[in-house]
């Protein structure tokens, strides 16, 4: 420990420290405006100079270390006026006119340090030389005339992200924040993920979407999680008059701390679909409106005989979008006791049959953790796209390449991760003999045979070989339509090698369907009866086409589809914003989703549209959804 | 003590500020109590007395000869000069035109509008007044007290303005400190 002393107070903090660090810890506030708590220290706007006795000149807090017994000021004469021109010299950089900015009034860091330094005006005149404003992303806007250089967007998107689109171009005033050699943001390598418009503390990087629509004194705040796939990222839903404003990373967030892809910052808030608020009963050939007493009673009364038919009774499948308490509700409803034959989820197991079963063979979990990706020295992809989904678990590889993780993207189709490691592509054989070819590599084995039996140049096989000897922390992560076998095989090698293994999963909830058992194929086979409880999901061609002859099809979703049109009765439900809940992420955690939005009158949530179709079939559903899904081993263990 | 004479005229602004003055509502007799009010855009009198006023207070910001000739013709008639108004105190909505040549603005204003249905012409009138770059007062000339905001809130303004009238120089600073 090193003890420093800023502005008397006596402190007592680990070697290394920053004085900025050590002077938050203590309570004291030294302004800045590139520092951000999840960034590397830069030191490039000086708004954080200090006097430290002895020192020569002001120092920049963010970056100077503590050393023994230093001496801190804070809040001198002489900082004070550097702060203020600092500030003026920034100003004067650009064009940073604040009333007609976005985010002046509160919002903005720049406006609110020279609040805070009691600037009235601007004693140097702003640059009025005009720059560009790049408009040509969907999603945001960067302007820079707004910018100030200080460089968080840029490390955002590499440090956090990986992704290393943003950089600077050109020195000093002429410093220009680019994407990529210069092309323009829309036509950049840019992922929409948005990281940087969360850390752009002025009015540089503003988001389209909530621009003008409330100022952060305006908007209210819900921390939830994000139901766009099984990573479970937190997230805060930035709401006004009941509408969705903006959704941000929620930096305290264990899993994602504050990261969010494409999907779950701008895609979910852009929802076209048409809403159903009502319940409705079809009548004399089309749907009508109805209570949700009427709609209950025409599920019940046409389900109630087909109790325990099997194979001609009820066909259930759910979304892995619903939250915990709707699935265990759903589970225990259709085949607990109606004792249907076919009870699933829109997934069908293709994510985890495989993990869950494996894990019940065991009697234990297998999988590790997403944090481990930051511990990794080697990362293997074997068939686990994450462009789309999980993306977020991507930047946790893409960020550690430049420290020297290694990556291997074994598949078979080209992806977007490619690109970032070493891609063994697959053109012939199974899974397996991909499996066992790497596993040969590993060994030392020659790698003729195998590169004629899948297609993988052996000089490759035998450098992927290499990495795995080498590797002392690999984590391997596998994706969906893996069979047991293989999976078993790839588990049996990972432990050989010391190395962690992640499944990715599907939905938001796609493990706690594993763990309730909704993992089989959805085949609607003389059955009379077809209950889809599709929430907010979008429902596929091939679904719709499978229930298409189905005697009877009730579904509770949120919007209409061309399921919804086909369906007997329609229940209205929640979408993810509107209810409470639980989701179980990739790796276990088990998180509550909070209530963002308030849904309209009609509209029940999953768990209660289920819970009021249990009391009108009378059957009792426990509300112990813990104890529902402790009745298989999971494939990774819980925590939460 | 003789009361504080103030001053006031407006140049390349919206009025918005004197009209955020007049918000002051019924306040505005205390200050009158307080203070000699001499010229305004508002009232009778159009130029501060050529002996002189203890303030005088300007909205906009200088955007031709001729709100330079105001601009000096206060600086010297008055002890102290407010630049009132974010115009007055950084350029304003009038300086986004700085991002742009004159000639295009005055293109933009006489000739492009959507409004103008025959050819449209730039006025060029030599008695009219010289454009320049729009500029922040303190640009032209010194100033003493700067008041931001668009338009300063009345609160702020009937605070700036009973202390001058007062005899004190008003800080603006935490709650009365806003540039919009």
């Amino acid at each position: 420990m090193t003890t420093v002393t800023i502005d008397g107070k006596v402190i007592e903090v680990p070697e290394g420290t920053t004085v900025l660090r050590a002077a938050q810890t203590a309570g004291i506030s030294i302004p800045t405006l590139c520092d951000h708590k999840e960034l590397s220290p830069y030191g490039g706007c000086r708004l954080c100079l200090v006097e430290v006795e002895g020192a020569r000149t002001l120092q920049p807090s963010c970056t100077l270390p503590v050393s023994n017994n230093m001496v801190v000021r804070t809040d001198t004469e002489k900082v004070r006026e550097a702060r203020k021109f600092v500030l003026t010299l920034i100003f004067s950089e650009r064009n940073h006119f604040c009333m007609y900015c976005q985010v002046s009034g509160g919002d903005c860091e720049l406006q609110n340090a020279a609040y805070r330094e009691e600037m009235t005006h601007w004693p140097l005149q702003p640059n009025w030389q005009p720059y560009a404003v790049d408009a040509s992303h969907p999603y945001f806007v960067l302007d820079n005339n707004r910018c100030i250089l200080c460089r968080r967007c840029v490390r955002a998107c590499s440090e956090l992200v990986g992704n290393h689109t943003l950089g600077f171009e050109e020195r000093g005033a002429r410093s220009f924040l680019v994407a990529d050699l210069g092309l323009p943001l829309g036509e950049s390598t840019c992922i929409s993920c948005g990281t940087c418009l969360q850390v752009c503390p002025t009015g540089a990087l503003i988001d389209r979407q909530s621009a003008y629509r409330g100022k952060e004194t305006q908007v209210e705040d819900h921390m939830t999680i994000c139901a766009g796939c099984s990573v479970g990222c937190g997230m805060n839903v930035l709401t006004r008059d009941n509408r969705m404003v903006r959704l941000e990373g929620d930096w305290e967030a264990p899993v994602n701390g504050g990261l969010l892809c494409e999907i779950g910052r701008f895609e979910q808030q852009n929802d076209a679909r048409e809403r159903i608020l009502t319940p409705l009963v079809r009548k004399d050939g089309s749907l009508k409106a109805a209570t949700w007493d009427e709609a209950l009673n025409v599920i019940s009364s046409r389900m109630r005989p087909l109790a325990g038919i099997e194979n001609s009774g009820i066909a259930a499948l759910a979304s892995t979008r619903l939250p915990v308490e709707a699935l265990s509700a759903f589970k225990q409803i259709f085949a607990d006791k109606m004792r249907s034959d076919m009870v699933t989820s829109i997934e069908e197991g293709i994510y985890t049959a495989a993990s869950s079963t494996l894990a019940n063979e065991y009697g234990h979990p297998f999988e590790g953790k997403l944090s481990d990706l930051a511990t990794a020295d080697l990362v293997v992809l074997f068939d686990a796209d994450m462009t789309r989904l999980h993306e977020v678990a991507s930047f946790f590889v893409k960020r550690n390449l430049q420290a020297g993780t290694n990556l291997v993207v074994v598949g078979r189709e080209a992806g977007e991760l490619d690109r970032w490691g070493i891609p063994v592509k697959a053109t012939r054989g199974s899974d397996a003999d991909v499996l066992a070819a790497i596993a040969a590599a590993r060994a030392g084995a020659a790698l003729e045979s195998y590169e004629t039996q899948i297609g993988v140049p052996a000089g490759k096989l035998a450098l992927v070989g290499e990495l795995l000897r080498d590797a002392k922390n690999a984590v391997i992560v596998y994706g969906k339509g893996m069979d047991k076998t293989t999976l078993q095989t790839l588990v049996e090698f990972a432990a050989a090698n010391s190395a962690k293994v992640l499944g990715l999963k599907g939905a938001a909830n796609s493990f706690t369907g594993a763990l309730l058992g909704l993992e089989k194929p959805f085949n609607v086979n003389g059955h009379q009866a077809v209950y889809l409880a599709l929430g907010d999901d979008e429902p596929s061609q091939r679904l719709a086409q499978k229930v298409a002859n189905a005697p009877f099809l009730a579904v509770q979703a949120s919007y209409a589809s061309q399921l919804t049109a086909q369906a007997d009765v329609v229940l209205p439900v929640q979408m993810w914003a509107e209810q409470e809940g639980h989701y179980i992420n990739l790796d276990g955690h088990i998180q509550a989703a909070k209530q963002s939005l308030t849904p309209a009158d009609d509209v029940r949530s999953n768990a209660a549209a289920l819970e009021a179709l249990a009391a009108s079939l009378g059957v009792d559903v426990s509300p112990d959804w813990r104890e529902q899904i402790c009745q298989r081993v999971p494939s990774a263990a819980l925590e939460g | 003590m003789a009361k504080p004479k103030i001053s006031s005229d407006w140049l390349a602004g919206c009025a918005g500020c004197h009209m955020s003055l007049l918000d002051i509502d019924e306040r505005i007799v205390t200050i009158a109590e307080l203070a000699d009010l001499r010229s305004t855009p508002i009232t009778d009198l159009k130029e501060p007395d050529e002996g002189g006023v203890d303030v005088g207070i300007l909205e906009g910001g200088v955007n031709n000869s001729a709100n330079e000739e105001v601009a000096h013709k206060f600086r010297k008639r008055c002890k102290l000069l407010v630049a009132f108004g974010d115009c007055a105190v950084f350029g304003g909505v009038p300086a986004m035109r700085n991002m742009f040549t004159l000639e295009e603005a005055l293109r933009r204003a006489y000739v492009e509008t959507e409004s103008t249905d025959s050819e449209g012409k730039i006025p060029d009138d030599p008695e009219l007044a010289t454009m320049t770059r729009v500029r922040a007062l303190n640009e032209v000339v010194p100033v003493d007290i700067h008041v931001p905001g668009c338009p300063p809130d009345p609160d702020v303004i009937f605070y700036v303005l009973s202390e001058l009238a007062q005899g004190r120089i008003p800080e603006i600073k935490g709650e009365k400190l806003h540039w919009h």
